[in-house]
């Protein structure tokens, strides 16, 4: 121990020197860690809390069951049963929050842009060439949306 | 070291308290300051990562390539003009030459503007191509992703739901990951200059939601579900019960966890 003691003055210049330096890292590291850091792993586990908090944009299928049971039930018996309403009639939140504000009409391109014909598109696809197969604009004459395989 | 009871030597003493007396406080403040600018926390309720593994398979047959769920995720996740969390790729393969011995031709790859807004038909003419399909792209979920190994900050991870996701509040923008991904998935946000890429709509799933692209399409091509908990009739249960699937570059050892049905071997 006295050995120890009579270092000579440039060691232990260095030794404290050096607990200088480690208590400043572990320091400066309890200071600028941020909470939670390491909770989960090597990133801050409150990050998820905030991915988690951003609103949804897209109402989600289930939503329009409350209030078009009848047109939901009637979706799902035909040949577009795997379609969200959001798919074809767009974002909806607001139509669910105020059932006044009414879904823009649907179109003839939102029909074309699925079934217009293309070699890349897969065989069980029902594909068409639109200027052969219908002149207007109006898909709805022959064909019922909920219901691609009755005619109105 | 030893130095005798001086005036000198009492007086730099207490003045070495005095200042750390002083910075204690300073130290609690600059602390408090830090934990400020990571505290908010309105995530919903009652939800366990750790009790859900998500997942979400494509099924490359069923794509029609009309580029709605391009459209659904930059709605979802306001994705800036440029970039993508998920695209869509077309594969055109050409006829090999005739006599040539070769089974298939040259292959095509493009995804104009992600796929937004569906694709045009294609430059090469109806009869020479072979075949042609469609490949829906996004974050393959690795589990041993290159991504948050490189990140020098611990600002990307897997999360215990199986989620790789980026603390945009924590990122440096160094753009390491952006580089180390070997899909292409990630991109530099140009407004908050931090990474960005697929969350697999983190805050929807969260809430029970399907992910944004899940829900828009209209053909399944996409099969989202909770490994941990299959509900009835479970989709994605059925879809890797019935297909063959394998992930994207899977010899890169990064393991990524999203499944793809119905690959062809041009696909990168």
């Amino acid at each position: 121990m006295k050995r120890l003691l009579k270092m000579p003055p440039q060691i232990t210049r260095l030794v404290l020197l050096t607990l200088v330096i480690v208590c400043i890292y572990f320091g400066a590291r309890h200071l600028l860690t941020p909470q939670s850091f390491g909770q989960y792993g090597h990133y801050r586990a409150n990050a998820l809390q905030e991915i988690a908090a951003r609103e949804p944009f897209w109402a989600g299928r289930n939503t329009c069951d409350a209030c078009h049971g009848e047109i939901v039930r009637k979706l799902a018996a035909a040949e577009h049963k795997g379609l969200s309403c959001e798919t074809c009639h767009g974002p909806s939140k607001a139509h669910v929050e105020n059932p006044e504000v009414k879904l823009p009409r649907l179109s003839y391109g939102q029909c074309v842009r699925c079934h217009e014909a293309s070699p890349s598109r897969p065989a069980w696809l029902h594909q068409i060439t639109p200027v052969k197969h219908y002149t207007g604009s109006v898909c709805t004459e022959c064909h019922v949306p909920h219901q691609p395989n009755e005619v109105p | 070291m030893t130095g005798s009871f001086t005036r000198r030597n009492a007086l730099k003493n207490l003045a070495g308290m005095a200042a750390g007396i002083l910075a204690l406080p300073a130290g609690r403040a600059c602390k408090a300051a830090v934990r400020n600018v990571f505290a908010i926390s309105q995530a919903p309720p009652g939800y366990d990562p750790f009790k859900h593994k998500w997942l979400m398979a494509l099924d490359v047959d069923r794509c029609i390539g009309c580029g709605l769920c391009v459209e659904a995720c930059k709605a979802e996740n306001s994705v800036p003009d440029n970039d993508f969390r998920t695209w869509i790729e077309r594969y055109v393969i050409t006829r090999p030459k005739a006599g040539s011995g070769e089974s298939r031709g040259d292959t095509f790859v493009d995804s104009p503007n992600g796929g937004m807004g569906g694709f045009k038909p294609s430059l090469i003419p109806r009869d020479d191509i072979l075949k042609s399909f469609f490949v829906p792209k996004l974050c393959n979920l690795c589990e041993n992703s290159p991504c948050s190994q490189v990140c020098p900050v611990g600002a990307t991870f897997e999360s215990p739901d199986g989620v790789v996701l980026v603390d945009k509040n924590y990122c440096i923008g160094c753009g390491f990951c952006i580089q180390a991904c070997p899909y292409g998935c990630r991109f530099m946000n140009p407004t908050t200059h931090t990474a960005d890429k697929c969350t697999l709509c983190y805050h929807r799933v969260t809430r029970g939601l399907r992910p944004a692209c899940v829900e828009i399409c209209p053909s399944q091509a996409r099969i989202f579900g909770d490994l941990n908990h299959p509900i009835h009739d479970d989709p994605l249960q059925r879809f890797i019960e019935n297909n063959k699937t394998q992930g994207l570059k899977a010899h890169l050892g990064t393991k990524p966890r999203v499944r793809y049905a119905g690959l062809d071997e041009e696909v990168r």
